[in-house]
């Protein structure tokens, strides 16, 4: 059997057997070399109780050239393009070991989320935010956690309020795109929720 | 990989630069060792040099791989270690002996370690090595030369790798049974290879790894494929894995093919290391060219270096034609990969700019066609020449000026000075703005159709041998006496791309009398072009071939001294610095007065 198909088959099973960790690996359609990974936000993140799906694409020369990944899931992160979903993270680049594994490489970008690298953005605009007003950076983190992963939302105290004002640059610091605001506001949502 | 390593004091030493290059010892120590190799490895012999050519040396792969062999037998005899770690720590160095040198006398272990030859000692001070996660395998540092588990090289002995070689502890026995890591092959006779921090992985993997790196990412420095190890492969380890015999035939090719191609990665980065050496940019050449004179930015604003390689033809083109016979020529100093001269790379670069910048302005001066300035009837242009007579009303007229052919040949008249009383008398922004894209195109329209002409010289080619194979049957001339059509045509071809680039020249010359005169040598080659340019088209009657022969030699004779004056000239004016430019050009002095 093909070597790299022998490889992903295992890494495939070996995540499904394994019960202990919160990493899933699917298949998006017949091929093995197209996948979905997917993980619970970190907990004590602004990720926390969010769902984040992970594109995965197994290159021809893989695991001798990097597999690569990028965020299905919107993510408000330093090191995540706000609007690709493009990641920057060095094993999957120039640091890339053969011996990583897709698994090995999720559970990275979940610590990612804890420990962002402002210094070496993938979106510059986030990563301004991000070293410029952390409270509120935290804040827009969540509302997406909230909007795109399903997380809970601000905790009722404290934090939610630096954003009630009613400006009509609201959508702007809360970082969400006029397009999905105006989805959730089609679904019957008063905008002052979708954007608090 | 390499970034581990922190250039702690000056950086700009780490690398060279143009001062070393000229003066510096290295250069004498190069210089002899090119001479001993003789001319086994020299791949064309030169021929008598022109006033404003350059002294250079093409060299092949071989003799590259020769230069490279006795830096690192140097490094060997200086530092007491092996080969392929001599290789490794050069590399890293960008081959900068010196440096290298200063380096590894300050502090051994920490060079080697940021080259990849060992890894560093868990207790060690100095630059910490990338952290690793708790994933891959436990590594054991050692200090030795790589080996090769399971490959039958344990015969040889390594010897010490440098001079702090320790005495090393025995090595503990492998656990069984080995599963790959990586393929999570675990077939009791699989082959597993490591190198010395002993992370075992399949050979199968290891091949892989390497072709990958080598063909998919064209890279030398290969280091284990464990998370966080730097340990770099030798060339010895590299060439085990990729050389040693498989089953499978077409597999043995490939990875053939693979060690060449990683040869062929090392002399590229020893040759872009040293900036007296050029690679040849054409497809699938190998040669490398030696131009120390034009190693520094400095050199050229009084040179073009213009060389060739020694090769010729283009990779897929069948010999006899022209392109199966093409000169491997390119420019030392810059990117253009051909002839530019007369002009400096600056003044090339600046055009080339511009023409890229302003191609939409001046597309429809390329078309093929244009219509009769007389009747209007649409005529092709098909030959290099461009003396045009319209198949229809048999008005003769110049294809570049559109004028009367007949003036062409008065004094008074210029088809390739651009009338700048136009310009000067222009008094609103938007005439002068006319003004200058006029002035523009004039020079844009020589210049593109020099280059258009000398493109058609393919088909010139072919109808000339034609013609030659035609000559032999109605006269008596042998093919060797023929030959002179074939000469004529490569004059052509080559004064085409003199005038081209006189017309970029001329374009940004700041106005004056070393301008005209310029001008009037420019004006000279190009009708002596066109003179034997028609004459090559013209058709040829049997009873003419003995005159048609010494007229076309005699013109020849002509135009390649026309273009030995333009070419001899305008470089003696950059070595002299007569030429001024209209506009700031790196490397020269800022223009005179507020002309444009
Ligand atoms: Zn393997
Ligand atoms: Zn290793
Ligand atoms: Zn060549
Ligand atoms: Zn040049
Ligand atoms: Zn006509
Ligand atoms: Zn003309």
């Amino acid at each position: 059997m093909d070597a790299r198909l022998r490889r992903v088959n295992k890494e495939i099973a070996d995540c499904k057997n394994d019960k202990t960790s919160n990493i899933k690996i699917e298949l998006i359609d017949e091929s093995p070399f197209h996948l979905k990974g997917s993980f619970p936000g970190p907990e004590g993140t602004p990720y926390e109780g969010g769902h984040f799906e992970v594109d995965i694409v197994i290159p021809d020369s893989y695991p001798f050239q990097p597999v690569k990944m990028k965020f299905i899931t919107k993510v408000y992160h330093p090191n995540v393009s706000s609007a690709s979903g493009a990641i920057c993270l060095d094993i999957l680049k120039d640091a890339w070991s053969p011996v990583l594994t897709l698994k090995s490489t999720l559970i990275s970008l979940q610590s990612l989320l804890c420990s962002p690298e402002p210094n070496d953005p993938q979106d510059a605009e986030v990563a301004k935010h991000y070293t410029t007003s952390k409270n509120s950076f935290d804040d827009t983190a969540i509302y997406w956690t909230q909007i795109y992963a399903g997380g809970p939302g601000p905790k009722k105290k404290g934090k939610a309020s630096v954003v009630q004002e009613s400006s009509r640059d609201e959508i702007a610091i809360a970082g969400l795109e006029r397009a999905h605001v105006e989805q959730f506001e089609a679904l019957g949502f008063e905008k002052s929720k979708v954007v608090r | 990989m390499s970034s581990d390593y922190e250039i702690s004091d000056d950086d700009e030493s780490y690398y060279y630069d143009d001062e070393d290059m000229m003066d510096g010892t290295q250069d004498d120590e190069e210089d002899i060792d090119m001479a001993d190799f003789g001319d086994d490895f020299r791949v064309a012999p030169k021929s008598k040099r022109k006033s404003y050519e350059l002294d250079y040396d093409s060299l092949t792969q071989k003799a590259v791989e020769q230069l490279m062999e006795s830096d690192v037998d140097y490094i060997c005899g200086i530092f007491g270690v092996e080969t392929s770690t001599a290789a490794l720590l050069l590399r890293h160095m960008s081959w900068n002996k010196e440096r290298l040198i200063e380096l590894y006398m300050d502090n051994p272990s920490k060079i080697l370690v940021a080259a990849g030859v060992t890894v560093e000692e868990p207790s060690a001070q100095g630059a910490a090595i990338r952290s690793h996660s708790s994933t891959s395998s436990g590594r054991r540092p050692t200090r030795s030369a790589s080996k090769l588990l399971g490959m039958g090289s344990g015969s040889k002995s390594p010897k010490p790798t440098h001079n702090l070689a320790l005495t090393k502890a025995p090595k503990p026995p492998k656990p069984i049974p080995f599963v790959c890591p990586i393929c999570y092959d675990d077939s009791p006779d699989l082959r597993q290879l490591s190198l010395d921090c002993e992370h075992c992985f399949c050979s199968g993997c290891w091949t892989a790894y390497v072709g990958s790196k080598i063909n998919d990412e064209a890279e030398h420095d290969i280091r284990c494929m464990a998370e966080g190890c730097t340990l770099a492969t030798p060339d010895t380890f590299v060439r085990a894995i990729l050389m040693s015999p498989t089953v499978d035939h077409e597999e043995q090719a490939a990875n053939a093919a693979t060690w060449a191609r990683f040869q062929e990665l090392l002399v590229r980065h020893f040759v872009a290391s040293n900036p007296n050496l050029k690679y040849c940019p054409y497809p699938s050449c190998t040669n490398t060219v030696s131009c120390p004179s034009a190693s520094s930015k400095a050199s050229l604003t009084t040179i073009v270096p213009v060389v060739s390689c020694g090769a010729r033809g283009i990779a897929g083109s069948s010999q006899g034609s022209s392109l199966g016979s093409k000169e491997h020529k390119f420019c030392f100093g810059c990117a253009i990969e051909s002839d530019h001269r007369p002009v400096v790379c600056g003044v090339a670069k600046l055009w080339l700019k511009k023409c890229r910048d302003d191609s939409e302005t001046a597309n429809w001066i390329k078309s093929n066609t244009k219509e009769c300035p007389k009747c209007m009837s649409t005529i092709e242009k098909n030959g290099g020449c461009n003396h045009m007579t319209c198949k229809k009303c048999k008005h003769d007229f110049c294809w570049v000026c559109m004028g009367p052919w007949s003036e062409h040949g008065t004094s008074w008249y210029s088809c390739n000075r651009y009338d700048e009383k136009g310009g000067s008398d222009a008094r609103d922004a938007q005439s002068r703005s006319r003004a200058s894209l006029e002035r523009y195109l004039h020079y844009y329209n020589r210049w593109a159709n020099h280059e258009q002409s000398a493109k058609l010289s393919v088909e010139l080619y072919a109808k000339t041998e034609k013609k030659m194979e035609d000559m032999q049957i109605t006269s008596s001339l042998t093919w060797i006496e023929v030959q002179f059509m074939k000469k004529a045509v490569e004059e052509v071809e080559k004064c085409r791309t003199t005038l081209k680039w006189t017309y970029a020249m001329a374009y940004y010359l700041a106005k004056g009398n070393e301008k005209e005169l310029f001008e009037d040598n420019q004006r000279d080659l190009e009708r002596a072009v066109e003179d034997l340019s028609e004459l090559l088209e013209s058709p040829i009657e049997a009873e003419n071939i003995p005159t048609m022969r010494q007229q076309v030699t005699d013109k020849t004779v002509y135009v390649q001294n026309r273009n030995e004056i333009v070419l001899a000239d305008t470089a003696a004016g950059f070595v002299e610095g007569r030429w001024k430019w209209d506009v700031q050009v790196e490397g020269f002095d800022a223009p005179e007065g507020p002309d444009y």
